[in-house]
This record gives C-alpha cells, structure tokens and sequence, in this order.
C-alpha cells in the first residue's frame, strides 16, 4: 500500500444552472506514494456516497465525478475521501457492521468547492418593469382623483 | 391366492427394490451435492451495458455541455482493463473543461456500475451529431481477446449561437434602462408642469391666508 501518501488536485463545477439539468462535479487528482507517481486502485466516497474512481492514462490522474440535480444541488465544499484497497475494505466493514467509517484512514482528502450554479436573476426584469409601471400608474391615478374630489 | 382373493402386490415401503423411498433421497441428495460443488466453471463472462446521455435543456456555443457515461457488468465475471474512449469530439469544435475523454476502469464487479461525467465546451454552432463512444475490456481474467463496445448514441442535437441563447434568456437590463429613459419625457414633462403650477398656486394660496 502507499506510504506518506501525497494527494495534489484540481476540481470543476458546473456553474450554470439555466441550461443544464444535472449540476456535474469533477475532480482530478494524482497521487505520489514516496515521491514517486502511484498507479495502484483507488475507491472514493463523498458524504458516504461511493463514487466510481477512473484513471487517465494520457494524464496520469485519477478523475472522480458526480452529478447532483439543478435545485438539489448544494453549494460549499465537499469532502472526497480517498482510500486505498484496505482502507476501503475496512470502510465496508464498518459499514457492515454499523460503525462510524471516519475511524478508517484515508490516502488523502481532496475537498472540491463549489460556488452555486446560477440559475437566473432573482426577479425576472420583465416582472420588474411591470412593477415598476403599475407603481407609476398607481401614484398617477391617486393623485388625480386627490385633484378632483 | 390368499387375502380373500385380493392379490397382494408388493407395499411402496422402504424394505424392498432398489427405487425405495429411502434410495431415491440418497440419490437426490448426491445429485444435488455433484450440482453444487462443480461450482461456477462456467459462470458467464462479462458484458457491459454502455450508455452515453447529454444532461442538457438546450446546447448553446460556448456554454458548457455535460455528458454521463454509464457502464453496467450484467455478466457473471468482472471485467477487467475497462478502457472507454470518445473521439467524436474533435479538439477544433470542442473543449474539454472537466474530466477526461479517455479514461480506464480497473475492475468492474459483476452487477455492480460505473458512471464518469465529462463536461465539455463547444466552439462552434450548428447541427451536430452525438454519435458513439468505444469501450474495451477483457470479459475475463483469461481472456485472449479484449471485446469492443459502443455506447448509444444520444443523436443529433443543434447547437444555438450564444446572441440567440442571449437574446431569449438574459435579462436585458441595458435595454429595459434605455426604455426607462426613453418613456421618462412624456411622463416627466406633464408631472413637472402640473407639479410647478401646483406648488406655485400653494405658495400663493399660502400668502392670501397670512394676509
């Protein structure tokens, strides 16, 4: 297994929440074990959700993605652990067996932020147009019948 | 012949001939046994189920484009040495902004799935058609031969010019200003004429009651 495991990562999120159903989250990270690039397996889990770890050999990193739904999708920082073969084995164990799984020892944890997606202005500017125009119209009609009584 | 003329044929109890009752559980017994313990010499070999989804409403230049891969091992062994590669997105037309087009799964467990997303950024507009990615894997540990896949294929899609997505979906402020502006003359004249003589008569009518 790795020893003084070093984790180095860059992660993306979809920012627009107008065009695109799901909101996607994707991380890529490497992984030096001693200094030297590691290419052993590697599971992933974020808020206890395991997550489908693929590498690039092109690149040499490992890419976990997910995706959430537009309005479900929360914003801040999310925790990715990262284990190796036993670390992971022993995350099921407890699993199985109901236990707490942060006791078990990650390679690493990458946190990955995102920032919200947007999903359009919080009032529409058509609807603040007529507002506005009804609140003119409003003050207009008021004050006229103020005149004329 | 004695029993009163009845002829006695020999009772289906456990004492007589080789098919007794008790024999007949022995040899399902063995049977059984023999099934069970040949095991799994023949356990089909894996097949993945490859899927490819484009997780948009509307596809616009320059904006971001999500694709979902998604393989499932409905076979009885893992599959081992996945390698999924998608180049119907060529470089010129797409930018690759999240994830990888050519990735490699370990191990894939019987019945279990794995899912990679990849979000992408096309730079040009126009019809284009979502076609196939490839995967290869071995269906087993000794296989001699990988076994080559395609995903489905999601179809065509049109990619809009970002001025159209603009020109429906932003919320234009610059123009609903400029229309603010414009319509201000025919409003705000009359009010400060009105408003001038109003204060003018108030200040008169103000002075006649000190008087």
């Amino acid at each position: 297994s790795c020893s003084s495991p070093r984790l180095t990562s860059t992660s993306f999120t979809t920012l627009d929440g107008t065009i695109l159903t799901n909101i996607a989250y994707v991380s890529q990270f490497k992984l030096s074990c001693d200094g030297e690039p590691a290419d052993i397996p590697l599971y992933a889990e974020v808020g206890g959700k395991p997550l489908s770890v693929v590498k690039s050999k092109e690149t040499n990193e490992y890419v976990v993605s997910w995706l959430e739904e537009t309005k479900k999708a929360p914003r801040g920082n999310f925790e990715i652990k990262v284990y190796d073969d036993e670390g992971y084995a022993a995350v099921r164990k407890a699993q199985r067996n109901g236990e707490d799984t942060s006791a078990v020892q990650t390679v690493g944890v990458v946190v990955l932020y995102h920032p919200g997606a947007y999903t359009g202005p919080w009032i529409n500017s058509e609807l603040a147009a007529v507002i506005v125009a009804f609140g003119v119209l409003y003050y207009a009609v008021t004050t006229k019948t103020k005149l004329e009584a | 012949m004695d029993n009163n003329g009845w002829i006695r044929y020999p009772a289906f109890n456990s004492s007589s001939g080789p098919f007794t009752m008790d024999n007949w559980l022995k040899i399902c017994l063995l049977v059984v046994f023999a099934v069970a313990t040949t095991g799994n010499e023949e356990a089909t070999p894996a097949k993945l189920l490859f899927s490819k989804q484009i997780l948009n409403k509307y596809l616009v230049e320059g904006m971001d484009i999500v694709i979902k891969y998604s393989l499932f091992n409905v076979g009885g062994t893992a599959a081992l040495d996945v390698q999924v590669a998608d180049n119907t997105f060529g470089p010129q037309d797409f930018e690759v902004v999240g994830g990888q087009l050519k990735v490699t799964i370990d191990r894939i467990a019987p019945g279990s799935n794995a899912t990679h997303v990849v979000v992408i950024r096309p730079s040009k507009f126009g019809y284009f058609n979502f076609t196939a990615a490839e995967v290869t894997y071995l269906p087993s540990e000794n296989a001699a031969e990988a076994l080559v896949g395609l995903s489905s294929e999601p179809g065509q899609g049109a990619i809009v010019p970002f001025k159209e997505y603009d020109r429906k979906f932003s919320p234009h402020l610059l123009d609903w200003l400029s229309f603010a502006v414009m319509s201000m003359p025919s409003l705000v004249l009359p009010f400060a004429l009105w408003f001038s003589s109003k204060s003018k008569y108030e200040a008169v009518l103000t002075q006649k009651k000190d008087k």
